[in-house]
């Protein structure tokens, strides 16, 4: 990750902007995250979530299309 | 999202990132991937048909039937999915014909069995009923969805996509009568 990369900002939705806008977008249109542990995911998951707990995103980026949209959760 | 899964108001899918993905294992072919949807929306059906059938409130009867109608509609779409991707109609015999290793018993989406189903919603009230077909309905969407970014082949892509946005076009369906119910 750059120096500047720290400067970029990042918006936090709410869930209901965040439910308005999966149900507007067709699934491919977006990447959908879920950081926590294997655990809590297989609990319960918002559908179509990718699994990537947050220890292993630095070396995982790369399954995200870097051109769409990222909601992480 | 803002505080997390705990702030969503919905219903969630549950089970392993590889839940539900036995039923469409690598190297699969478009017509048996269509096939083995195809029969996931019939147990579906099967499911509604019954509780249809059975259940002698009106209201709840009318309830399913619509279901079953949705089922239908969906199996009409993925025939359609078969011909236009396969360039000519399936074969009679489809989808048996086409499947190696075929479930035993009829499995409803969601992966559950139609009969444990059927089983588990005797004597329950509606809502309660409702409630199943949501969360197997919405471990339903999630499989398409997981299928749309794990599948290489564009062809086969872009049927789970077109299963996904129906399985959504069905959930929002099946929410507001579970919203009306309440």
């Amino acid at each position: 990750m750059r120096i500047l990369d720290y400067f970029k900002p990042v918006s936090t939705w709410s869930a209901e902007k965040i439910r308005k806008f999966l149900n507007q977008k067709k699934s491919g249109e977006y990447n959908l995250v879920d950081v926590r542990q294997p655990q809590e995911y297989e609990q319960g998951h918002l559908p179509g979530a990718q699994l990537i707990p947050v220890g292993e995103l630095p070396n995982r980026l790369a399954e995200l299309d870097p051109t769409k949209p990222t909601i992480v959760y | 999202m803002k505080g997390g899964i705990k702030a969503w108001d919905g219903f969630v899918a549950e089970g392993i990132p590889e839940a539900g993905m036995a039923y469409f294992p690598p190297g699969t072919h478009l017509e048996e991937m269509i096939g083995l949807a195809w029969l996931l929306e019939d147990g579906s059906r099967k499911f509604y048909e019954s509780l249809a059938e059975t259940i002698e409130e009106q209201e709840a009867k009318g309830i399913f039937q619509s279901l079953k109608r949705s089922e239908e509609r969906h199996k009409t779409t993925l025939l359609k999915m078969y011909e236009e991707f396969l360039g000519k109609p399936p074969a009679s015999g489809f989808p048996a014909t086409m499947i190696s290793g075929q479930p035993a018993g009829d499995v409803m989406e969601g992966g559950m069995l139609v009969n444990e189903a059927l089983k588990w919603s005797e004597g329950k009230p509606l809502e309660e009923i409702l409630e199943l077909s949501m969360s197997l309905e919405t471990n339903s969407y999630d499989l398409y969805l997981k299928m749309v970014q794990k599948t290489e082949d564009d062809s086969l892509k872009e049927v789970f996509k077109i299963l996904s946005e129906e399985e959504k076009k069905h959930l929002e369906q099946l929410t507001s009568l579970f919203v009306k119910k309440r």
